[in-house]
């Protein structure tokens, strides 16, 4: 086991280091630049352009813009005033030493960036997942148990429902029947926040749970639907196998013979599922969080592509291939702690 | 069994659901006292300092917590801030030397105006502020910069700015909408102008002060106890909350969640309009104007002596364009009558030139394109070159319409009502949809405009204030046509129109308009570019907050000390 995690591991080093040079060349060759006018202006003036140019290292050819963002320049000299000779040492440490760079709008760290964005994007899917989890558990292993009863049909059409609502569609409903139209009874104001982590000025873990429940429900959703279907069809499968005739012919109470025999060897395939849907914990939501003001990374990624913002663009997308490379080592890993068919030498 | 043990967990958990729903948010009124309101934009601003990051959602914290020497209203008059008086020839603010060509401008500060932490605003700040603009490294290059040789501190209150020319931009040098002036105790700057902490922590100087900044989520503004206006501001506190979703920002104000929304695109004002508890302000003058570029030189390439546009590169053409497009349709129908047609650069005071407006008619339009061997003769309704100038003999009048999403809806819409228009008159326009930051990058990005891959494009733009010199140079002089030197992307090569841009340079007010209407005929003779109609520019408020005067040449927070909260 340890010899396999550890060349996966070195695996991992060499796919992550392709990676990179793709994703550098993706968002780079994609055409467009972060010197085109934004908001206000629609032409930026020449002589900024080059100014600019030289302060975000746009300047340089390609492979070399590459190295700087892997390596840093803080080893070599930088024409930094633009009059032709170098003429300071750089100061990027590249991200093999944790300088993701600064973003382009806002001129500040791209870790910096990040770190103001993960915990809420963190929060927030962590409770999505979580109530996903625990409503779609139960309503696989009901309508698996009960194939084809009305519960079941209800549970099925759902579940198709929940997959084929768009979120921006099922986000702006649901601002619109909670926010806009239903009103608390006893205060008159609209019966839930249309959006933010918090009231202004309020700590109360009520009025943080307020501001929970559509973003999570909007986000659940296709969670849920996606997890009970996935368990009710590992649920019926187990179901007709013959080591659950047997326990049943030796006596068990169906209880026993459906949550510790059946629902354990059904759980195998949904826990290495789980452990691929991780990523999503740091990609966060790009509309729900647009949708109900949710200052996560899902909303930071989406701007950057927008603006082409290329370190913090960059740093997303590096960190989040990262991480799912790690989570499907981890599903295997998984995989084969609980299920002991699986062996990998 | 089993289901009664379900159904109790069940239970629970929805009483507690819908207590925690039906909480509400305590009401948190007695213990707050004073006024506030809350404002709400789709994205952060990503400094204070708007020169900057020019977004508009920073030049509007910008102005609440800072001041540039002076300020631009609606109508485009200057205004004095930091500035004791605008300086002019007049009252000797302003000395030409006739035989150098140069000028040196003397401002005088306010002696009353204080940094929030009690320090008072002085030359040594406006010295500090033009230094780091310029600093090479770390510095941003401004319109005039090239102009200016140094600044030099007279005294505590007065400054001198010393131009190697005769610059008529330099009332808004180290003002306007966007420039203001730092504090040298509080910079650093070794961090530099464009990335200094005091960019995102300002020390103020304006009517409030930052107290605390939510990224992503929500800032919060407190009133400046040392401002030096007295009895402003007229509110205690403001909150800026980031909603990016636009139909969310209106339900947020309807509600009365919110009291101002910035920017509100004509869909949006006129759903607005005529509900209850809600304002609409909409700028007297508006900056940005909708227009037809079409690209001189051939697709792809960006001289138009070597490679003339089959099509555009012929003035019949251009003329038969602008005679085609029913301009008054579009405005009422897809901008809700928002916007004023407009067909000349010069059309705000001082500056404002009689052009007689052009005729919409496609009928002389068909004739134009006859004229210029655009003939279809083989009836299909599209044009080929029989005898035309620039195209290969029964090339088709076949091309590319672009235009950009980020404006929203209306432009649109525009964008199809103007391709059935020129279908009418036998083009055939294809219509496309490119984004703004592929459009307008520079050409090794692939920016269309900038490389010339592009045949006609449909954007707005426009200068701010009433000033049109440094604009006009940057979109019409010959050499602003060389990809990576200016904007100049119909790449319309004029030596006439050179000659006239360099004759502006003069503060003679009565000149320049007899130079800018010479420039206004022969725009509308030439027609370079097809101007439209001004597009809106407005904010939308709470009926409850009064004083909000949309400012097409500025944002909204222009005049924030003035709001008042009824």
């Amino acid at each position: 086991m340890i010899n396999f995690i550890a060349r996966r591991l070195v695996q991992l080093l060499i796919m992550l280091f392709l990676l990179s040079i793709v994703l550098f060349a993706l968002v780079n060759l994609a055409p467009g630049g972060p010197l085109a006018g934004q908001g206000q202006s629609r032409h930026i003036p020449p002589e900024r352009a080059a100014a600019l140019k030289r302060q975000f290292g746009l300047d340089k050819p390609l492979p070399v813009q590459y190295i700087v963002w892997l390596v840093g320049n803080d080893w070599m000299q930088v024409d930094a005033d633009g009059d032709g000779t170098p003429d300071s040492m750089g100061t990027r440490r590249g991200i093999l030493r944790g300088d993701f760079g600064f973003s382009f709008q806002t001129r500040q760290p791209v870790i910096d960036e990040i770190k103001i964005r993960l915990p809420n994007t963190l929060y927030l899917m962590a409770i999505t997942l979580l109530t996903a989890l625990v409503i779609a558990i139960p309503a696989g292993i009901l309508s698996a148990v009960k194939q084809y009863s009305k519960f079941d049909i209800t549970i099925t059409t759902l579940s198709f429902a929940g997959q084929a609502i768009p979120e921006f569609w099922l986000g702006l409903l649901l601002i619109l029947i909670f926010y806009v139209w239903l009103q608390n009874p006893f205060t008159g104001e609209p019966l839930l926040p249309s959006g933010g982590m918090s009231s202004l000025d309020s700590f109360s873990i009520i009025d943080r749970t307020r501001h929970l429940i559509l973003p999570v429900i909007c986000g659940a959703l296709g969670w849920i639907a996606w997890y009970s279907r996935f368990l009710r069809s590992s649920m019926l499968d187990i179901l007709h196998m013959d080591f659950l005739r047997t326990a049943r012919a030796k006596g068990l109470p169906e209880r026993f013979v459906l949550y510790k025999h059946a629902l354990r060897n059904a759980l195998i395939p949904l826990v290495t599922m789980f452990a691929l849907d991780i990523p999503t914990l740091f990609a966060g939501a790009v509309f729900v969080e647009i949708i109900f003001s949710w200052p996560g990374m899902g909303r930071l990624y989406y701007q950057a592509a927008t603006q082409r913002d290329y370190p913090i663009l960059l740093a997303v997308l590096i960190i989040g291939a990262g991480l799912i490379l790690l989570s499907n080592l981890l599903a295997d890993i998984l995989y084969a702690y609980i299920d002991p068919r699986i062996r990998y030498d | 069994m089993s289901k009664s043990l379900l159904k109790l967990p069940g239970i629970v958990a929805i009483l507690v659901l819908v207590s925690i729903v039906l909480a509400g948010c305590a009401p948190a009124q007695g213990g707050q006292e004073g006024s506030s309101i809350t404002i709400t934009i789709p994205e952060d601003p990503p400094s204070f300092n708007a020169i900057v990051g020019d977004t508009g959602y920073d030049a509007l914290v910008s102005n609440m917590v800072m001041l540039g020497l002076t300020g631009i209203d609606p109508d485009g008059n200057i205004y004095p801030e930091l500035a004791a008086e605008l300086p002019s020839q007049e009252n000797g603010g302003v000395v030409v030397d006739e035989d150098a060509g140069t000028m040196d401008v003397t401002w005088k500060l306010r002696q009353d105006v204080e940094w929030s932490d009690g320090t008072p605003v002085t030359a040594e700040d406006v010295v500090f502020t033009w230094n780091a603009i310029m600093d090479p490294e770390k510095g941003i290059w401004v319109r005039g910069s090239d102009y200016m040789d140094s600044v030099e501190k007279v005294d505590d209150h007065t400054v001198t700015f010393h131009y190697n020319t005769i610059y008529t931009g330099y009332l808004t040098q180290l003002g306007g909408e966007q420039l203001v002036v730092w504090p040298a105790h509080y910079c650093d700057s070794e961090q530099g102008f464009s990335q200094w902490d005091c960019g995102r922590q300002p020390l103020s100087n304006g009517p409030f002060v930052l107290k605390e900044w939510q990224v992503g989520d929500h800032m919060t503004f407190e009133k400046n106890p040392n401002y030096y206006e007295a009895g402003k501001p007229g509110i205690d506190k403001v909150v800026i909350k980031i909603v990016p979703e636009d139909t969310v920002r209106r339900e947020m104000l309807l509600k009365g969640d919110s009291d101002l929304i910035m920017w509100v695109s004509e869909t949006i004002a006129r759903e607005l309009e005529g509900q209850p508890n809600v304002g609409v302000s909409v700028s007297p003058t508006n900056r940005w104007t909708l227009r037809i570029f079409m690209n001189q030189a051939e697709r792809g390439t960006t001289d138009p002596a070597a490679s003339p546009n089959p099509f555009f590169a012929d003035l019949r053409v251009r003329q038969a364009v602008r005679q085609a497009i029913d301009v008054d349709a579009i405005a009422e129908s897809v901008f809700y009558g928002y916007s004023n047609p407009a067909w000349t650069e010069f059309s705000r005071d001082p500056y404002k030139c009689e052009v007689p407006r052009p005729k919409f008619d496609p009928e002389a339009a068909k004739t134009l394109l006859e004229q210029a061997g655009w003939k279809d003769t083989d009836g299909d309704g599209v044009r080929e070159c029989h005898g035309c100038a620039n195209a290969n003999e029964g090339d088709l009048l076949e091309f590319e319409l672009a235009t950009y999403p980020d404006y929203g809806e209306p432009i649109l819409l525009a964008h199809q009502l103007i391709g059935e228009q020129l279908t009418k008159i036998g083009m055939n326009p294809k219509l496309v949809v490119i984004e703004g930051t592929v459009m307008w990058a520079e050409a090794e990005d692939g920016g269309t405009e900038q490389s010339g891959n592009y045949d006609m494009d449909l954007w707005d733009d426009g200068y701010s204030g009433v000033d049109p010199t440094d604009y006009m140079d940057e979109i019409y002089n010959s050499s602003a046509a060389v990809p990576g030197s200016g904007w100049n992307i119909v790449r319309w090569i004029s030596p006439e129109m050179d000659q006239l841009l360099s004759e502006t340079h003069t503060l003679d007010e009565s000149k320049r308009k007899e130079v800018f209407c010479q420039m206004a005929n022969l725009l509308d003779e030439q027609l370079p570019v097809v101007l439209l109609f001004t597009i809106i520019n407005a904010d939308a408020h709470s009926s409850r907050l009064e004083g909000i005067q949309s400012n097409g040449n500025d944002v909204v927070t222009w005049n924030a000390a003035n709001w008042k909260v009824k």
